[in-house]
Parts: structure tokens; sequence; C-alpha cells
């Protein structure tokens, strides 16, 4: 089975083999699949001048298909030649322009291909590296485990981030300073709990030794097993109460030897690490189901970014947790519970970047009225907006599009909203010039310069977070449109000028357009109809030809043209934060089952929720492919 | 479990050996030094310390007109006027593996790993982050042993907290310079009291009274336990595993020879007019100059010879609002030739060195056998940027400060050929330090000129 399953791989590669630019060498495979007799011949004629050889244009280069098209594997980079040829953005606008019959039966060629995939084939769920935990996960797991509020982690060097998120198993790294820290905060931790009269083992009140070892080792059962997150084996209790005894012998203080196994037990690789068995050398297919401790865990870490708790374990020891229902059930209740805050914290936090808001200085003199109250509203209203979508169990787009959000005094006045008073944050109708999160203060002043807004930036990180299509850096050597002002004008003037540079516009039409649709708003979110002596004109038009006249209508054509784009931005983007991994050509499938499953839900969060922690790549773990 | 108590006996002799003050080196000999057979000569041992900065630099107020002795100023080294006798301002060393070498953009990313190992990074945001070894690293584990931290990396700036770092390179790289491993990065300290508590002081919560000395050297016992739970975990885990596994075992030897050799032997930083310092404070230039005390006082108490030093992250946007440039430094570096970004850039650039040169007049003022703490030294200042416009990873502005214990003859302008691998002043440096290799990143063999 297996065996036949690889034939028919390499039988496709053959298929789609010819070399792009040897045209000699073609001969061999049958000239019958859509890359060959469509796509081919137009790659050759419009885009492989700019885009192959030394120099590729921006980097993106047909010459690496060679061998193959690889349209299968490199499924992404086909989709994204997908989509500049949908949009128009390319062959750009100062070359032949192939025909519309032409430039669709290209595009069709491309969907063929990418479609010709059979996710019932090859399942791959992927596989987590082993993942330490990270400092917000370190403090949560006291939090939870100990029952005492200290955040130890907070003096723990920063974690690496990334695929954009800090709790990705290959980038957590452990180097020598990490487990020094390990030692002393475990030392910390027990010393807190035993002065906050909570030790998590007390003294044992026993009438005979023998009693009073025994209840001390359930006790130490107990805690093992809920700090490994999993049932201890007897001779991993045994291991730690020779510790014990040997803190007895040593003949430390009364509770000391209490505390010396716990102090062990919180450095272990079992507590510090999330351990996931790998799938048995002899299972052919590679694939195993997590466990229900296993899946505990995922669930709690990906929700809560800490331990499972009782409901969880006991359902995990029941054996119950694997059904999908109850996930699903399980899901929905963590998302109502406050720890929850945690997936806004962190992946709100991190997508959106708002944890880049802190170190944002905008310049003092310029924009006098800002302050730490000021920037601290600004990322709570977004935090509030994502809560609300959460706890409403609203459609995702109403990110985007939402016509309300969150303000206290300070904001509202910074919006110009009217009968908002005091620090407490209310639920209001937003002025009709913002909609959704793309018109907060935060993401507006995380996208701007200290002195003045960059359209650059904002049109980048719609792309790049919103969209999920980053532009390429500028090459290097070329410096950033906007920063060599030397022309007069306004910023849209300056900038239209440099765009007339052909090779510059190809990525920043796209994203200057964007951004110069949010110029309304200044450096710091504030709305304006002036910058300098130049009245800001927020009109533009998307590659495409989609024309609008204001911050609004962007936001409008946003949701309604480009949701698809978002949708899977977001998935992709929950899902690389829920498995603490990049993605791979691999998740596709799994990637279109969750979209599915989402738009069947109505774009509901808790859709996405349950279609994510249902997935293979969620509740499946496979081996390890060679090195 | 009997051998657990056999090294009970040893470890219970070391109770009651009470808190003693760390020493210079030439006051105190170590027993973990004297065996150290090669370091029984009377002078002292050398140190080294990497500081990066990021973003480039202005390479027209960076590099002098004049060649050899006597090299003029310009604005950016001009601070370091009352050092320029112990410097070497090396001209014309490259990194070729900072380039793209077919890896696209993501200079700033590659200018930053790419800086002490001299390896091309492997290009990925997530999965498989590969490196090489840095030369700090492969020092302290040649002359690490002698000291209580074989080594101490510093930084100014946390990691970034989210997004993308730099064009698809996790921000591992472009937060880190110090690699113990091609796929460990060392992580860094910025937090000036947690650094100098570490090394110098127990804090608060880690007072040493009676039943912690106890504990410490229970210590073991639990570093045996834990270190068997990893070793029993690795045998079931893939390759991917096994080597964070690897990164675990490694930190628990490191501290298993910590308490071998030094838990008999503490340290205080007051004794040498240094306090427990306050956290990160306001002013960046505070903060530099508590990181740059801390340094000094980890090689005048001989508690590390070796040390890297972000000043701040590759590609770091921080507004310079000290000397009123509120732009951002990483948007300022793509000045296009605008005068006056440049001059701003200028600026900024001179701030850095001011604290270079702070650094520098310290570690010269603590006289050490028969001459000087810097004398003893080698310190390693520049950026993995030439121009922060061009991006280019050649003619990097490269300071070499320090004699390395007379084996390098400074208060020279030295030029060296195109593309001279950066990496071939690390094996020079790595021989002075005692620690020497066959080769680092792309070196191709020792640097010529640092000695007349």
């Amino acid at each position: 089975m297996r065996r036949r399953r690889l034939f028919s791989l390499m039988l496709i590669t053959a298929l789609v083999a010819p070399p792009l630019l040897c045209a000699d060498e073609a001969e061999h495979a049958p000239a019958s699949t859509p890359y060959l007799t469509q796509l081919r011949p137009f790659l050759v004629q419009h885009c492989v001048d700019c885009h192959g050889g030394d120099e590729p244009v921006g980097g993106f280069t047909f010459d690496r298909y060679e061998d193959s098209a690889h349209i299968q594997t490199d499924f992404e980079f086909w989709e994204k030649v997908y989509r500049v040829l949908h949009e128009g953005s390319m062959p750009p606008a100062d070359v032949p322009q192939p025909s519309e019959a032409t430039m669709l039966s290209a595009l069709a060629a491309i969907q063929q291909e990418l479609a010709a995939y059979d996710c019932g084939v090859d399942p791959h769920p992927g596989r987590v590296t082993l993942r330490r935990l990270n400092r917000t996960e370190y403090n949560n797991t006291i939090r939870d485990l100990i029952g005492i509020e200290f955040r130890p982690a907070d003096d723990f060097p920063s974690d690496d981030v990334g695929e954009g998120f800090d709790n990705i198993g290959d980038v957590l790294s452990l180097p020598p300073i990490l487990f020094e820290k390990y030692l002393a905060a475990a030392e910390t931790v027990v010393e807190k709990a035993h002065a906050e009269g909570r030790p998590p083992l007390a003294q044992v009140k026993a009438d005979t030794p023998e009693e009073g070892i025994a209840i001390y080792s359930r006790n130490l059962r107990e805690f093992m097993a809920r700090a490994f997150r999993r049932p201890v084996t007897d001779e991993e209790l045994q291991r730690v109460l020779a510790i014990a005894e040997l803190a007895f012998e040593e003949g430390v203080a009364e509770d000391d030897h209490l505390k010396i196994p716990m102090h062990a037990v919180l450095v272990s690789p079992h507590f510090l690490f999330r351990v996931e068995r790998d799938p048995d050398p002899d299972d052919e297919d590679g694939v195993r189901a997590l466990d229900d401790y296993e899946l505990a865990s995922r669930l709690s870490y990906f929700l809560w970014s800490s331990m499972p708790d009782q409901e969880l374990f006991d359902l995990a020891a029941a054996g119950k947790l694997k059904d999908p229902e109850t996930l699903k059930a399980q899901a929905a209740r963590m998302l109502a519970d406050p720890r929850s805050r945690a997936l806004i914290d962190n992946f709100a936090g991190q997508w959106l970047q708002l944890r880049d808001l802190a170190h944002l200085q905008p310049d003092a003199d310029l924009f006098p009225g800002f302050d730490d109250d000021l920037r601290a509203a600004m990322r709570r209203e977004t935090e509030l907006l994502f809560e609300c979508v959460i706890h409403e169990d609203r459609s995702v787009l109403d990110l985007l599009s939402a016509d309300f959000t969150y303000v206290n005094s300070r904001l509202a006045n910074h919006y110009g909203v009217t009968g908002v008073t005091g620090d407490e944050f209310q639920r209001v109708d937003l002025p009709s010039q913002r909609r959704g999160l793309l018109t907060h203060a935060s993401i507006l002043l995380l996208t701007s310069n200290p002195t003045r807004t960059s359209p650059v930036k904002r049109g980048k990180w719609i792309l790049e977070n919103i969209l999920g299509e980053p532009p390429p850096p500028p090459p290097p050597g070329v410096p950033e449109l906007e920063e060599s002002g030397q022309l007069l004008g306004s910023l849209r003037e300056r900038m239209e000028e440099h765009r007339r540079n052909e090779s510059c516009a190809v990525c920043h039409r796209r994203m200057d357009a964007l951004g110069f649709g949010l110029e309304n708003f200044d450096a710091i979110g504030a709305w304006r109809e002036q910058d300098g002596r130049f009245s800001i004109d927020p009109s533009g038009t998307l590659p495409g030809g989609v024309n609008f006249r204001s911050p609004n209508e962007l936001v409008q054509i946003l949701v309604e043209q480009k949701q698809a784009e978002f949708v899977r931005c977001l998935t992709r983007k929950l899902l690389v934060y829920a498995l603490g991994r990049g993605l791979s050509s691999q998740d596709r499938c799994s990637l279109d089952t969750i979209e599915e499953q989402l738009a069947a839900g109505g774009f509901r969060f808790h859709a996405l929720i349950d279609a994510i922690v249902t997935s293979d790549p969620f509740v499946l773990r496979e081996s390890q492919k060679g090195r | 479990m009997m051998s657990q108590k056999a090294n009970l006996t040893r470890r219970t002799a070391m109770k009651g050996l009470g808190v003693s003050l760390a020493l210079p080196w030439f006051e105190s000999l170590q027993p973990a030094r004297a065996l150290a057979a090669a370091a029984t000569t009377a002078s002292p041992p050398v140190r080294m310390a990497f500081l990066f900065v990021p973003n480039g630099v202005n390479v027209d107020e960076w590099t002098p007109e004049r060649v050899g002795y006597g090299f003029d100023l310009k604005s950016v080294l001009e601070p370091l006027a009352t050092v320029q006798d112990d410097l070497l301002v090396l001209t014309g060393l490259t990194h070729d593996k900072g380039r793209a070498n077919g890896d696209g953009p993501g200079d700033h990313a590659r200018s930053a790993s790419v800086f002490l190992t001299g390896a091309q990074p492997r290009k990925t945001s997530g999965a498989e982050i590969r490196s090489g070894i840095s030369v700090d690293q492969l020092a302290a584990q040649q002359i690490g042993r002698a000291t209580k931290f074989p080594s101490i990396e510093l930084g100014c700036e946390q990691g970034r907290g989210a997004g993308n770092c730099d064009s698809g390179y996790s921000c591992a790289y472009s937060s880190n310079i110090s690699w113990t491993s091609e796929t460990t990065p060392v992580g860094k300290e910025v937090n000036p009291r947690l650094a100098f508590e570490r090394l110098f002081a127990a804090g608060t919560s880690q007072q040493m009274d009676q039943s912690q000395q106890r504990r410490r050297a229970l210590q073991k016992s639990i570093l045996d336990f834990v270190a068997e739970d990893a070793r029993q975990l690795q045998n079931k885990l893939g390759h991917r595993d096994q080597r964070k596994l690897d990164e675990y075992l490694t930190g628990v030897r490191e501290v298993e020879l910590r308490i071998d050799r030094f838990s008999q032997h503490r340290e205080s930083g007051s004794r040498f007019g240094l306090d427990v310092p306050e956290e990160i404070p306001e002013k960046y230039a505070e903060h530099l100059k508590l990181m740059c005390d801390i340094m000094v006082l980890a090689f005048q108490t001989d508690t590390t010879r070796v040390a890297t030093f972000m000043m701040a992250n590759a590609g770091s946007n921080r507004s310079y609002r000290e000397i009123d440039v509120p732009d951002g430094h990483h948007d300022l570096s793509h000045h296009g030739g605008n005068a006056e970004k440049l001059d701003k850039i200028r600026r900024i650039n001179r701030f850095h060195t001011m604290q270079l040169a702070y650094l520098l007049e310290k570690l010269k003022s603590i006289p050490e056998g028969d001459g000087t703490l810097l004398d003893h030294s080698m310190i390693l200042y520049g950026s993995g940027l030439g121009d922060g416009n061009r991006h280019n990873h050649d003619n990097l502005p490269i300071l070499l400060a320090g004699r390395g214990g007379g084996t390098i003859d400074p208060g020279r302008h030295v030029v060296y050929d195109q593309d001279t691998p950066l990496c071939n002043l690390f094996l020079s440096m790595l021989d002075r330090a005692g620690a020497p290799a066959e080769y680092i990143g792309d070196s191709t063999g020792r640097l010529a000129g640092l000695k007349l």
C-alpha cells in the first residue's frame, strides 16, 4: 500500500518534470499536463525575462523549477503566482500584457495543478519539536500548579520569536544561563509557597512511620502527575523519593525534605518540556494519535498558555478527550474561562504586534498629547475587540469591520467620541470614519514612524498580517522610497514621484495604495484632514482597479473582496500558534479543511477553534523523516 | 543511589565553607586554576570581549584617512582620542557569509548571526535554526573552565516579542551573537540587576542562610536526578527533540562544574565600588554604562574571561532622544545619501563610541600585573554591516582595543586587502587567548599585522 503511494508520487513528479528553460528535454514526458500545455508557454513569454537568471527581480524566480514544476510541493509559491496574476499586479504595466484569454488559461492551469493534489492519499499531520515552556507558559504553569501569583520567568532571557510567535519548538532553545534560572526559580517558588503557607507537599501527620511514608508518597505522586501533566511511573516516584530520603539523611531542617523533591520536580525536563512521545518505529505510516494527556496539554497551552486543569485531567484519565465532540466542548468551556485571556495576550498580542506598542516613542514635540495612559488605552481597545469576538462568538470578519469599539475617556477624547467619562472601558458606536481594527489607534501607531505616518509601513503591515501576502523587502542599495525626501510636495506627491520607478512600483503600488487609504489618521491614530499645509487625499486604487475614496471604503473593500485572503491569513497564524511550529506545504489539506469548517460555521470564532483542535496536525503526531 | 551517597561525603565536606570574597586574579590562586598547568605563569590571563552595534555606520565619518601610527580620528572615532594608543582600526575586513549567497534579503539578521560565527545562517523563520559556533564560545570552551563563568552574554534589548525580525529569518538570528553550538544561540542578559546578581551577589531571595547551604550541597543530587530524566527521555525521542535535551544536559553540566569548583567562592561587587544596580535604567547611556561596569568587574575579579555585548539588536529602530535624534535608528540608516540623515547616523555612531571609550578608559584605569587590565584584554567592537544604506558586508567597521597581554601593538590604522575574512582576526584572537582553533567560519588563516 505504502509502496504504491510512493510510486504514484514519483509518477506525478515525472509528469511535471520538464525543465522550464530547456525545451529539448521536454520530449521525454507526455505533453499533457496543464503545466506543460498552458502554463509553461505563458511563463516563458511573460515571466522568466525578469524572474529568472542571476538577478531575478524581487528574488522571485522560476529557475528553481528546472526539474519539475513542483506545483505540489511548492504550492505556496504557486498560490502566490496565482494571486499576483489574478489581481493584475503582474506582469507590470510597462511590459507587453497577455491577452485576457491567455491569462485566464494560465490561471486555470495553476488551479488545475493545485487541485490535482489528493488530500486523502497521504496524510501528513507533521510533528512539533519538543517544546520547552516559554516565559509566559512557565509563569502561568507555576501559578496553576502551586497556586501562587508569582512571575519568576520575567527574569529569564527573552524567548526568541520564530514564525511571528514565541512558542515555536524549534526556536525555543535552552542555553546554559536559562537552566541556571530554572534552578533558582524552582528554589524561589518552593520557598515562596512555603512562606505563604501553601506548600504543595504538606507535612504528613500519621500514626506510624509506614503510614507517614505512604501518605507522603501519595501526595508526591499527585504533585508529580500535575507537574508532568500525566500519570507518573513507580520508578519515577521512587527516584524522587530517594532524593527526599537523601535530604532527610543530610539532616536538613524540618520541612526541607519536603522542599527538595519539589525543587527537583520543577527542574525536571518532564516539567520544563512538553513531551510528546514519537510514533513507534514499527508503525508503518509513522503517524500516531496523541494520547489523552498529550491532548489535554495541547488544548491548555493553546487556549490558556498554561497546564491543564482538573477537568481536563479527569477527562484524560477517563480516556474521553480523544472524542472530537468532547474536544470542542472543552474548547468552548476553556474560552469562557478567564484564563483564555492568555489567547489575547499571546496570540493577538503577537499576531497584531500589540506587544511592540510598549517600545514605541512618538516624537514628544509633535505629539504632546501622547503618554503612557493613552498607549495603554490603545492596546486595551484592540484586546477588548478581540475578546468580544471570542466571548460573543462573533464572526472573525468583525475584527475588520466592527462599527463599535471599546474606549475609556482618554481614548474617547482621542477619537472625538463624546459622553465617555472615567478610566473604565465601555462599548461605543464608532464615528463614521472608523471601522474595525485597521482604524484602531494601536495599529495606526505601530505602523508609523516616531515623527510621521508611514503609508509604506501601514501597507506592508496589512499585507503581512491581514492578507497574508508579505511583500519582499527592498533590494539592497535602494533607499526606502519615502526616505529620500528631496522633492517638494505632500507625502503622497513625493511618493508617487518615486513610484514612477517601475522596479519599485511593482510592490509599492500595493503597499502604498493601502497605506494612503489610512492617511486620514496621523502617526498616533488621531483623525486629520490636513498634513501640514497639504490636504489629505485618502482615495486610491487597489491593484486590479478597485477604487476607494476613504478609509471606510478601503476597509469595506477588504472585507468584501479580500475575505478569503484574510480568513486564510488568520487561520494560518492561529494554527502556527496552536501547534508551535511553522506550516509546510503538507499542511495545506488541513488548512483547507479548517477553512471549510470555518465558512460553514458562519466564520464564527468558535468554529475556527473547533476546526483547529480537531484537525489532524493538532491531534496526530508524525515520526521524523530522515535526519 | 550508592554513588549519590558516596558523592555526598565530598559534598558534605564543602558545607561550612563560608562565604569568601572574590579576589582579583593575582590575590587568589584557586585550586582549579592551579590544576590548569598551562596557566601557571605569573602573567595575568587574557580577556576577550566582543561588542556589537547594529545598522552599520557612517563610513565617511569612521574610516581614518591615514594609515599606521598617528592616524586621524574622524568624528565617530573622536571620542576614543584618550585611548587611541590602545586601539587598532582594522579596515577592509569582510563577512562573506553575511551576504545573501542565494538566500535573498535579510542582511540585518545575517549581520548579527554571522558577526561572531562567520557562518551562513540557515534561512528559516522557525524550523531548524542553524548558524555556527561563535568565536567567544570557542574560547569559552577552552579557557572558560578556569573561571566561575565560562563566558557572559550581555545586551540592552530583549529579543523582539512579536512579528517578523527580518525577511524570513527567525528573530533568534537578529537578537543573538553568541552561539554555543550551531543550533543554540546563548541568550543574553539585558537587566543589569540580574546580570550583577548572577555574577557577584546573591539576591535577597537567595540569601545564604544555613538551610540553603545544605541545599546547595543537595543540589547535585537534584542535578543527578534531572540529568537521568533527560537521558531516559532522549532514548524515546526523535533527532530534533534530542538536540533540545542536549541543550538541557549542557546546562546541567555547566552548573555541576560550577558547584564542583566554585561553591565555596562568592564574590562581592561592592568591594570594587559597584553595588547591586537597579533594573533597566530609563536612559540608554546609563544602561550601556552599567553593562560595561559589570563586564569590567567580571574581568577584574576573573569571574570570566570572555564576554559578548549587543549594544542593540540587529536592525534596531531605537530612537535616540538623549542626543536629540528622535528618529528610529534603522529608518535613518536607509539614509539614501541624505545629508541630514547621515549626520544623525554620525551622531548615533558617536554616541556608541562614547560608551566604548568609557569601557576602555575604565579597563585602562585598573592596574594589573605590570600594566593595566586593558593591556591584558582584547576588546573587539564593530558592526556586521558596513554602510546601513548599502547593506554591505565588506569593509566592516571594526576596532580592536587592548594589547592582548603584549601580543598586539595597538595605536595604528591597518588596511587589509579587499574581502579579507573577519574570521581570520578571530583565529588570531583565539591564539592570543590560549584557545587556538583550526578554523572558524570562513577563515583562511591568521590575520597579519596585529603585532609589528
